[in-house]
C-alpha cells in the first residue's frame, strides 16, 4: 500500500536526497580491504597441498632428528668402547709388569738353592 | 586489481552515497560517518557470498548502515559526547540552525534532534523512499512500530521546523 505524503513530507523527501560520499571514499575502502588480506591469507595453510607439505616437513624433521640422535649415541658408544679398551690395555700392561717383577724376584732364590720345601 | 576486487569496487561506488548519507544523518559528524560507512562496506565484503542479488545487497546495506551508525552514536554517548546526546535535549538544539545554511543541512540538523530509532525510520522513508511495510521487513521491526516512529518523527520534525526554520514558520 503506497502511503500518501503531505507537503512537508514531500519536502523532506526532496531535501533528504543521498549526499555524495567524501572524495576517495571507494579508494579508502579498497585500501582497507587490501590491508586486511595478509592477516586473512594465513587461511591458505589449511588448503590440502599446504597441509600435506606441513606433514612432510614434520615427518622429515622427525626422521632427521632420530638419525642425528642415533649418530650421537653411536659416537658416544665408540668413545666408551675405546676408553674401556684403553683401560684394559693399561691394566694388561700393569699386570705384565707385576708378573715380570714377581718372576724376577723368584729367580735369584732358585739360582742360590734357596728352595722352600713346603712338604709336611 | 583482480575481477573480484573490481566488482566489489563497483558495488562500493554504486552504494557509497546511500550508506554515507544514512551514517551521516544518524551520527551527525562527517568523520565518524565516513568511518561507519567504511566499516559497513568491509562487513559487506566479508558477507558478500551470502547475498544473492543486487536488491539483497541494497537492503543489507541499508539495514547494517542504520544499525552500525546507531551503535556508533551509542558509543559516542557513552563517552559523554554532547553532540550524540543532542536528541535527549527535548525541543532545544545545542547547535543553532544557521539561516545561511542550505535547507538540506538545516533539516539534517533538525533530524539529529530526534531519537535514533526515529531517525533511521525517517531516513528509510524519505531518503530511501521505502514504504512502511518495506521498512518493517528490512529493519525486522513490527509495522505498528514503524508507523509510530514515522508519525511521531514527522510530527516532532514539523514542530521543530516551524519553530526554527523561516521556510516553515507559521503566519
Amino acid at each position: 500500500m503506497v502511503e500518501r505524503m503531505d507537503e512537508f513530507e514531500k519536502e523532506l523527501r526532496e531535501h533528504l536526497q543521498a549526499r555524495p560520499a567524501p572524495a576517495g571514499f571507494a579508494d579508502s575502502v579498497m585500501r582497507r580491504i587490501e590491508g586486511r588480506k595478509p592477516r586473512r591469507s594465513w587461511g591458505f595453510l589449511w588448503q590440502p597441498a599446504w597441509r600435506w607439505a606441513a606433514v612432510a616437513v614434520l615427518a622429515a624433521m622427525t626422521v632427521l632428528g632420530g638419525l642425528a640422535r642415533e649418530h650421537q649415541q653411536r659416537v658416544a658408544g665408540e668413545r666408551a668402547r675405546e676408553q674401556v679398551l684403553l683401560a684394559l690395555r693399561i691394566t694388561g700392561t700393569t699386570l705384565n709388569q707385576v708378573q715380570h717383577k714377581v718372576n724376577e724376584d723368584q729367580s735369584p732364590a732358585e739360582h742360590h738353592g734357596h728352595t722352600i720345601d713346603l712338604r709336611p | 586489481m583482480d575481477d573480484a576486487a573490481q566488482n566489489f569496487r563497483a558495488i562500493v561506488e554504486r552504494h557509497q552515497g546511500r550508506v554515507y548519507s544514512i551514517a551521516f544523518r544518524i551520527v551527525g559528524e562527517a568523520g565518524a560517518a565516513e568511518e561507519v560507512a567504511q566499516d559497513v562496506f568491509l562487513e559487506l565484503h566479508r558477507s558478500l557470498d551470502r547475498l544473492e542479488s543486487e536488491e539483497h545487497v541494497t537492503a543489507w546495506l541499508r539495514r547494517v548502515a542504520c544499525h552500525r551508525a546507531t551503535d556508533a552514536l551509542r558509543r559516542r554517548a557513552a563517552r559523554g559526547d554532547a553532540a550524540a546526546e543532542e536528541y535527549q535535549d527535548g525541543m532545544g538544539l545545542r547547535t543553532p540552525v544557521r539561516e545561511f545554511m542550505p535547507l538540506m543541512n538545516r533539516i539534517e540538523q533538525l533530524l539529529l534532534t530526534l531519537p535514533p530509532a526515529q531517525r533511521s525510520v525517517l531516513l528509510l522513508r524519505y531518503q530511501e523512499d521505502l514504504e512502511p511495510e518495506d521498512i518493517a521487513i528490512e529493519m525486522q521491526m513490527p509495522l505498528a512500530t514503524v508507523r509510530s516512529h514515522l508519525q511521531r518523527g514527522v510530527k516532532l520534525l514539523r514542530e521543530k521546523a516551524q519553530r526554527t526554520l523561516k521556510e516553515y514558520s507559521r503566519g
